[in-house]
C-alpha cells in the first residue's frame, strides 16, 4: 500500500566542521541525492545542530514546502531528538524526520573509520535507503499510555533505599524487593565507612528505618523478581517471595527460637564466613524487618523431620513449616535496578593461598572481624589459632587490574584498605605493624587524599610493589611474602600473621539472569550498561528502567547515593507526566516467519 | 645552549635509542610490553633476583621502554634467567617478560654480546645434539653405583636443528 500524494523530501547535509567534510566529498553527495525520487531540496550546512543550522532547516521547510526531511549527520541516539524538535517547530511530524549517521566513517578517532571512497559509497546507499523509508512511511499515531504512579526498586542496599525513599517522598508507591531476609545490603556489614570513619549501620539506619515505616513503601524481603513484561508506565512484574517459614506478622523478633535452635552453621552472608549462626536466625540486630528466618537447607526438621524446638519455644506461634513460595504480581510505572556487587572470590588467584591458608582473608571478611557487633565482637583474631597477629600485610588489586580475571579498577579497594589499616592501628591493635602493598594508590574523592595522608601519619607502611606469592609456614601458620621495594631497589621479605587481600568488586550473583529478565544490556565486565557513559549514566536501553549503585560499575557510597538520586529523578520525570506518548509499529503478519520473528 | 657535562650522574634521554623499544616489540612475543605498569610482581617472584639483585625484570622492562639499547644488550644479567616462567605466570597485565627476554638475548647474540659459556654450549648442541657432554669417567662412576648406562642419542635433536634451520643462526652468533 503506497501513499498516494507525491512527497516533498528535503535532505540536509551537516559538515560537522571537519569531522564529516574532512573525509567526504559532500558536493558529490549533494549531486547524487538530488537524483533520488521525490527529493525536492538538498542543501549543506557547517553545523546542522547549531542555532544557525536549525534556523536554516526550518526556513527551508517553510519556503520549499517540505513535508519530510532526512538529516545526514551523526548518531540518532545523540541528535535525532534535536532534529525532530527542530522539524516540529516548522510543522513537520517528528515521525517524518530522520537522522542518519555518516560521521562514524569519517571522524578522526572513530573506531568505525573507513577509507573516503568507501565512506562515499556507503553514504550514498544509506541516504538512498533513508529517503525511500521516509517516502513510504505512513503516519502512525502515537499510543498514549497512562503511567502507573508507582515504581519497583530491585535491591534493598543503600542505593536502592535512597532511590526508593526519594520516589516515595515524591508521592509514588514504591515496592522494594530484596533477595536477602533483611534490607541494608553490603553497607550494613562494613562496620565503618570512609572518609569519616562513621559507623556504617548507624548512618544507614535512618534510611532503613524510614523505609520500614514509610506509608508509600512496601518491603518485599526474601524475594526475587521472576519475570517482567510491559513497557514504561505499565510494567507487569512477577515477584517470588521465598518462605521464611515464620509468619512475619506474628514474629516479634524476640530471638527465643534462635536461642533454642541446636544447629550451628557457618554464616557465609552476614559474617562473610568468619562466624556462625543458627539454622533459624535473625541476620543482625539492626535487621529490617527484624524477623527470624529458617534456613531450610540446614534445619533439622527439613533435613530429617525431627526437632521442631523453635516451634515449641515461640511465644507467638509464628513458626510455620508449611509455608510455600508466594508469587506477588505488581504493576509499576518505572523500575530502578540497584542490585549491587559481590566481593571477588580470590581462590583462583592461587598464588596468594586464599582457601588453602586460613590466615589469608579478604577485606570484607576483615570488616566483619573488626565490627564490634560482628562475629568476634571486634577482636582481630586470626582464623588459624585465634591469636592476635603482630604484623598484617594487605595486598591491593587482587582480581582487579588483572587481565586474567577482571581488567578494570575496582575503585573502592584503596580506600577500604586505608580504612581498615586506620581502624586496626587506632582502635584494635595499636601495636600491630601494617604494610600495604599497592600498585597505584587511588584516593580520588572529596576528603580522600587527606584520609591517605592521615593513614601515613599514623605509621602505616606503604610499599609500591606487588608480591608474587604468599607462602605459609606449616607449623606456625605464619605467612611470608617477598616484594621488591622500588624505593630502595631491594627485595623485602615480610613475615605476617595475617594477610588481607583487597579483592575486586564484581557484579552481584544473578546480575546476568536479571539482565535477561528485564531485557537490559550488560557491559563487557558484566555490570549493567548505561545508555551513555557520560551523558545518560543511569538510563538503560529500556525506557523506564534505570540503574544505580554498584551494579553499574564499582563505586563508593557517595557516588552510589548520587546515582540513586539521579535514577529516582529520571523515573519521576517520566511518571509525573501521567500520560506519555510512545511510538507504535505496524507488523506485517504475512511476512512473519514461524515463531513470530 | 652549552652542553652540560655528564659523567654518569644522569641518563641523557637524547642519547638513548627510542627505536629500541619498537624493535623489540616487533616480535610477536614481546608485543605486550607497553601494558606493563611496573607493579613488580615479576621481580618479587623471581628466584634469580633473590640471588643476584642486579637481575631485575621490572628494571629491565623499563630500560627497554626508555631505549637503553647498549646497557640492556651488553648486560650480562639478561643471560641469568632460569626460564622458570614465574614472572609471566603472575603478571596481572599478561606481559610475557620471559619472551621479551628471549628477544633481547637473540638481539644481543647477533651483536656478539652472548657470554662465552653460552656460545660454547650452543655450538656443542648444534654439533652433538646434547646439552651436556659425557666421558668415560662419568660412565665408570655410574657403573660403580650400579646405575645403568645412559643411552645418549643426539641425532634426533640434530635433525630438528637442521630442519628448523637453527644451525644457520650459528653464523650470526659472534663470540
Amino acid at each position: 500500500m503506497l501513499p498516494d500524494k507525491k512527497k516533498r523530501i528535503g535532505v540536509f547535509f551537516c559538515h560537522c566542521g571537519k569531522n564529516i567534510a574532512g573525509g567526504l566529498n559532500i558536493e558529490a553527495l549533494i549531486e547524487s541525492s538530488k537524483q533520488i525520487q521525490e527529493v525536492s531540496y538538498v542543501v549543506d550546512n557547517k553545523f546542522s545542530c547549531s542555532e544557525d543550522g536549525q534556523v536554516d532547516i526550518q526556513k527551508a521547510i517553510q519556503e520549499q514546502k517540505l513535508d519530510r526531511i532526512v538529516v545526514v549527520a551523526c548518531s540518532p541516539s545523540l541528535h535525532l531528538m534535536t532534529f525532530q524538535r527542530c522539524g516540529e517547530k516548522a510543522g513537520i511530524e517528528p515521525q517524518f524526520v530522520d537522522l542518519i549517521d555518516i560521521r562514524k566513517w569519517t571522524m578522526h578517532g572513530s573506531p568505525q573509520k573507513i577509507a573516503p571512497e568507501k565512506a562515499l559509497e556507503k553514504s550514498k546507499k544509506l541516504i538512498e535507503l533513508a529517503v525511500k523509508r521516509m517516502r513510504l512511511k505512513r503516519l502512525i499515531p502515537m499510543a498514549e499510555i497512562k503511567t502507573e504512579q508507582s515504581a519497583l526498586v530491585i535491591g534493598g542496599g543503600v542505593a536502592g533505599l535512597e532511590a526508593g525513599l526519594d520516589l516515595a517522598d515524591k508521592g509514588y508507591k514504591v515496592h522494594i524487593v530484596e533477595r536477602l531476609p533483611t534490607i541494608g545490603g553490603k553497607m550494613a556489614l562494613l562496620y565503618k565507612v570512609f572518609p569519616t570513619n562513621d559507623c556504617a549501620p548507624c548512618i544507614l539506619a535512618p534510611k532503613t528505618a524510614y523505609a520500614n515505616i514509610h506509608p508509600n513503601i512496601t518491603l518485599l524481603t526474601n524475594s526475587e523478581v521472576k519475570s517482567m513484561g510491559g513497557y514504561i508506565g505499565s510494567f507487569h512484574v512477577k515477584i517470588v517471595q521465598n518462605p521464611r517459614y515464620i509468619e512475619a506478622d506474628k514474629c516479634t523478633g524476640c530471638g527465643e527460637c534462635v536461642e533454642k535452635c541446636p544447629v550451628k552453621v557457618k554464616d557465609d552472608v552476614f559474617s562473610a564466613g568468619m562466624g556462625q549462626r543458627k539454622a533459624v536466625y535473625i541476620p543482625y540486630d539492626q535487621a529490617i524487618p527484624k524477623k527470624a528466618v529458617i534456613d531450610a537447607q540446614n534445619c533439622l526438621y527439613f533435613r530429617k523431620g525431627v526437632c521442631r524446638l523453635c516451634e515449641k519455644q515461640c511465644p507467638t506461634n509464628a513458626i510455620n513449616f508449611g509455608q510455600k513460595p508466594k508469587t506477588v504480581e505488581i504493576k509499576v510505572g518505572a523500575i530502578i535496578v540497584a542490585t549491587g556487587f559481590d566481593e571477588y572470590n580470590p581462590t583462583e588467584k592461587s598464588e596468594y593461598g586464599y582457601g588453602r591458608y586460613n590466615n589469608v582473608i579478604t577485606q570484607f571478611q576483615l570488616a566483619r572481624l573488626l565490627d564490634i557487633d560482628g562475629p568476634t565482637k571486634g577482636q582481630l583474631l586470626r582464623p588459624s589459632d585465634g591469636k592476635e597477629p603482630k604484623r598484617i600485610v594487605m595486598i591491593q588489586c587482587v582480581g582487579s587490574r588483572d587481565v586474567s580475571t577482571n581488567p578494570y579498577c575496582s575503585n573502592i579497594c584503596c580506600m577500604y584498605a586505608l580504612k581498615h589499616a586506620q581502624i586496626i592501628k587506632e582502635m584494635v591493635l595499636p601495636e600491630a605493624e601494617i604494610y600495604i602493598c599497592f600498585i597505584d594508590m587511588r584516593t580520588v574523592g572529596k576528603g580522600f587524599e587527606e584520609y591517605y595522608s592521615r593513614t601515613r601519619e599514623i605509621g602505616i607502611n606503604f610499599i609500591r610493589a606487588r608480591p608474587s606469592e604468599v607462602i605459609q609456614d606449616t607449623e606456625t601458620k605464619d605467612l611470608s611474602l617477598k616484594v621488591e621495594d622500588p624505593e630502595i631497589g631491594r627485595l623485602l621479605k615480610l613475615e605476617a600473621g595475617l594477610v588481607v587481600l583487597s579483592c575486586a568488586t564484581i557484579p552481584s550473583s544473578g546480575t546476568e539472569q536479571l539482565s535477561k529478565t528485564l531485557g537490559i544490556k550488560l557491559d563487557k565486565d558484566g555490570f549493567f550498561k548505561e545508555m551513555h557513559p557520560k551523558l545518560r549514566p543511569v538510563e538503560t536501553n529500556v525506557r523506564g528502567i534505570y540503574i544505580c549503585g554498584s551494579d553499574q560499575g564499582p563505586k563508593d557510597i557517595p557516588n552510589a547515593i548520587v546515582q540513586a538520586k539521579a535514577a529516582a529523578s529520571c523515573a519521576d520525570t517520566e511518571l509525573r507526566k501521567n500520560k506519555i506518548k510512545l511510538p507504535q509499529f505496524i507488523v506485517n503478519a504475512s511476512k512473519l516467519k514461524k515463531g513470530g520473528r | 645552549m652549552e652542553k652540560e657535562e655528564n659523567n654518569g650522574e644522569y641518563i641523557e634521554l637524547a642519547e638513548l635509542d627510542p627505536d629500541f623499544k619498537s624493535e623489540v616489540m616487533k616480535h610477536e612475543d614481546a608485543k605486550g610490553l607497553n601494558a606493563c605498569f611496573a607493579c613488580g610482581t615479576c621481580t618479587a617472584g623471581c628466584p634469580i633476583h633473590e640471588i643476584f639483585p642486579e637481575y631485575d625484570p621490572r628494571k629491565l622492562a623499563k630500560m627497554v621502554k626508555l631505549g637503553m639499547r647498549e646497557e640492556v644488550l651488553t648486560s650480562p644479567y639478561i643471560w641469568y634467567c632460569t626460564t622458570c616462567h614465574n614472572c609471566e605466570q603472575h603478571c596481572p597485565q599478561n606481559v610475557k617478560f620471559f619472551n621479551i627476554l628471549n628477544v633481547l638475548k637473540n638481539m644481543a647474540a647477533k651483536k656478539g654480546y652472548a657470554p662465552n659459556a653460552w656460545v660454547e654450549q650452543t655450538k656443542q648442541i648444534i654439533k652433538t645434539g646434547l646439552v651436556f657432554t659425557t666421558d668415560e669417567a662419568l660412565f665408570k662412576k655410574r657403573r660403580s653405583f650400579s646405575l645403568p648406562d645412559l643411552k645418549l642419542d643426539g641425532s634426533k635433536v640434530k635433525k630438528i636443528i637442521k630442519l628448523t634451520g637453527i644451525d644457520k643462526i650459528k653464523a650470526q652468533i659472534k663470540g
